[in-house]
């Protein structure tokens, strides 16, 4: 059986178009619709229809019902002429925006419902694949990624560190410049519009990007300092001088025995380190950070901080937010790999928000699939399969996801 | 008028205020050709010479009305030389010189310069942390638009307290922001190259400063890199992603970029990469090509791109190995450069003792 026949796209196809006749019109237009480019992929096509542009709502809807595609963006940048070719489109600025992927991210869920397959030799695992292929030597794979719960709170709590960072540390309002979307897949989007990030160059965003992963960050400057200076705990203060310290704070509490081996640092040294807890921990509360290099060296502590600033950081995607002309996905449109919504998210919803309840586009009907293989999957709080090689009647939403994945076709 | 008084006009002849009042004097080439204006001449070839020779220029304020004056002749040799480079170390020689004024000012007197010049969103503070004396508030906007090209550590934004969208600064810190703002005002007055007849008082000290501008010149801009790459010579980073490239490694996009633009910057044949990349890979030849002649600038646009900054490079995660010689630099071709010029006087070396 050709792989072509897997996913039975034009019966996806159909799906979409019936979705969009009445769900065109909750697609929702980004700001300043006239300046924005557009750009659509249509299923089974490799290449982006680009370099569109809409002079209002309607005609953006219309598109939507007329083509159904497979994957709708925008662009975070804003052009004089949208239609025209990359060079003489005219930038005139951008949001900023962030990406944020549990794709990317080392969850153990990854080794239960991610498989990959050497394209050279056939050797398979589980999880991520290795930068080489342990029977070859080779580097390139067939992936099967699926997703869960576990990584999508994973994503969710990148995304809540993300807008912490954004509102506390760069005080962005959440209401007026500020919004979230659901990827429609495995994460999350946010979206900063505002006039003080506009016309910010690519340095800049750059530096940013940084700032947020907590990239290059040196405890000296953190209150760490070398020679004991006056001051109090920066648990309570702001930025990354309380982050740090936060950071620190709870890699030491949390370790243990086993902690050795995840640390940069020789034996005797982490020995010391347990012994000193407590003292370390009362420093941090109740002194200036400085004190701590009393107990540890400044190499522990880098080795230290390095370890822990991850559980501060933000595991953004550092292309998008660089990239000044991204096209990213546009709100209430379908995902094509997944049948889910890209979803807009009001942040004060988002602790509670279960995308795998709230983004289901295809609420209703059943339908007949063939499977080929997958793991157990959560929909609106029920759990189906694992499947392998077998026919099964599933809702359409559990269905579509699996046909979109190329995981199944529609049963004869 | 009397707005800016002629010592603060002198002091910062760049701002708005102070090249009003050098206009409202109304002053020709020829007015200046007279023998009674010729300190003037002095002092702006002068202030070229610093440039060019050190790199800074200084703050001579006894006679006030000759500084602000020499300031718009200074320029002019500048344009009227039309070279790049020394647009670039003039502006930052003047730059320099401001912000060494400047440091002796009270804070008011900076964040006047910062908002009224050049429109930052400034609170003036008084903050103690970690035994340091903070005077100021920048909204991380204009502090990015001016830190985000140093190196240290200490300038990047992670390492600052940022706090409702602002970066707390002590005085030396917003005062070395405001000489980036300076130098690149400074930049744009000298912009334009100008081709103009120059009365003899003037072409004698244009012609002057060209002679001390080709003696300096070598030492000022770097040399040529050889037409062959040196593989001894490519940096960690660049020679990971070849090493990954051969392996079959997927790289992500910010790889494969950095190792292409590199390897075209280093002068390798077009030709020679493509078959470098397709003899590893599944890529389509066209389409492989067509990628690299975009990047080397033969295409579209017609940019032809550099590598990206080492600072880039770490932030997408394709610094790789850094070894003693990346501390010293800021971009992957620079570390090429330097390893080829010791490539190349060790092997001079060799052949004079092998005669």
């Amino acid at each position: 059986m050709s792989s072509q026949a897997w996913g039975s796209e034009q019966y996806v196809m159909g799906r979409f178009k019936s979705f969009y006749s009445t769900g065109a019109a909750r697609v929702d237009p980004p700001t300043e619709l006239k300046r924005r480019e557009f750009g659509f992929l249509s299923f089974g096509g490799k290449s982006m229809f680009r370099h569109i542009g809409f002079d209002d709502t309607p005609e953006l809807r219309k598109y939507m019902q007329d083509y159904s595609p497979a994957h709708s963006y925008f662009s975070a940048a804003y052009y004089e002429d949208p239609r025209a070719p990359m060079s003489s489109k005219g930038w005139l600025g951008a949001d900023l925006v962030f990406d944020i992927d549990a794709d990317h991210f080392d969850l153990p869920c990854q080794k239960v419902h991610d498989r990959w397959m050497c394209r050279t030799c056939g050797r398979e695992g589980m999880g991520h694949p290795p930068d080489l292929c342990p029977g070859c030597g080779k580097s390139t794979y067939v992936e099967e990624n699926w997703l869960c719960e576990e990584c999508l709170n994973a994503a969710k709590y990148e995304a809540q560190k993300l807008l912490d960072i954004l509102i506390r540390d760069l005080g962005f309002s959440p209401s007026n410049e500020l919004s979230v979307n659901f990827s429609g897949n495995r994460g999350y989007h946010v979206h900063v519009r505002s006039p003080s990030v506009k016309d910010l160059n690519q340095m800049s965003r750059r530096e940013l990007v940084d700032y947020i992963l907590g990239l290059g960050l040196e405890v000296e400057f953190q209150g760490f300092t070398s020679r004991p200076v006056g001051g109090g705990s920066t648990l309570q203060e702001s930025g990354w001088r309380m982050r740090s310290a936060q950071a620190i704070y709870d890699l030491v509490s949390d370790l243990d025995e086993g902690s050795a081996s995840s640390l940069n640092m020789g034996k005797k040294a982490f020995q010391k380190l347990l012994e000193d807890r407590d003292a370390i921990l009362e420093v941090l509360m109740e002194s200036h950070p400085s004190g701590v290099l009393r107990y540890v060296s400044k190499k522990t502590l880098d080795a230290l901080m390095e370890a822990a600033v991850g559980r501060q950081a933000s595991a953004i995607d550092t292309v998008v937010t660089t990239d000044l002309r991204r096209l990213i996905r546009l709100p209430n449109t379908l995902h094509g790999k997944t049948g889910w919504l890209t979803q807009n998210v009001p942040i004060d919803d988002l602790p509670d928000y279960d995308p795998l309840v709230a983004s289901i586009a295809f609420k209703e009907g059943t339908v007949r699939i063939y499977i080929r293989r997958t793991p157990e999957i959560s929909v609106a709080g029920e759990a189906y399969g694992p499947f392998e090689e077998e026919e099964v009647e599933l809702p359409m939403a559990v269905a579509m996801f699996i046909l979109c994945r190329k995981a199944g076709r529609v049963a004869r | 008028m009397g707005m800016i008084s002629e010592r603060e006009a002198a002091k910062y002849p760049f701002l708005g205020d102070a090249v009003k009042l050098v206009d409202v004097l109304n002053l020709t080439l020829e007015d200046l050709s007279d023998p009674s204006h010729a300190a003037v001449l002095d002092r702006a070839e002068d202030r070229v010479s610093r440039a060019i020779i050190r790199g800074e220029a200084d703050a001579q304020l006894s006679d006030t009305i000759t500084e602000l004056l020499s300031f718009p002749v200074s320029n002019m040799y500048v344009m009227v030389l039309g070279e790049d480079f020394l647009k670039r170390r003039y502006a930052l020689s003047e730059a320099v010189r401001a912000s060494g004024i400047l440091l002796e000012e009270n804070d008011d007197r900076i964040a006047k310069m910062g908002r009224v010049e050049f429109d930052w969103t400034l609170r003036l503070v008084r903050e103690h942390m970690d035994g340091r004396q903070f005077s100021f508030e920048l909204y991380f906007k204009d502090y990015l638009r001016n830190a985000s090209a140093f190196r240290e550590p200490k300038w990047k934004l992670v390492n600052r307290l940022v706090r409702d969208g602002y970066v707390l600064l002590t005085r030396p810190e917003a005062v070395r922001l405001l000489q980036e703002e300076i130098q690149r005002k400074i930049a744009r007055f000298v912009a334009k190259s100008q081709k103009i007849n120059l009365p003899e008082p003037l072409q004698e000290r244009a012609d002057r400063l060209s002679k001390l501008l080709d003696e300096n010149r070598s030492r000022l801009t770097g040399g040529e890199l050889p037409k062959k790459v040196l593989m001894e010579a490519i940096p960690p980073c660049i020679n990971y992603a070849l090493e990954g490239l051969m392996a079959g490694r997927r790289a992500g996009h910010m790889e494969r970029f950095a190792l292409t633009s590199f390897l075209i910057n280093a002068g390798m044949e077009i030709d020679d990469i493509v078959k470098m990349f397709i003899s590893v890979t599944d890529f389509d030849e066209e389409f492989t090509r067509y990628q690299i002649e975009h990047i080397a600038g033969l295409r579209g646009s017609r940019t032809r791109y550099t590598p990206p900054t080492c600072a880039t490079l770490r932030t997408h995660g394709v610094c790789h190995n850094p070894d003693r010689l990346c501390e010293h630099v800021k971009h992957p071709l620079s570390y090429y450069r330097i390893k080829v010029r010791d490539h190349e006087r060790e092997e001079a070396e060799r052949q004079e003792r092998q005669q």
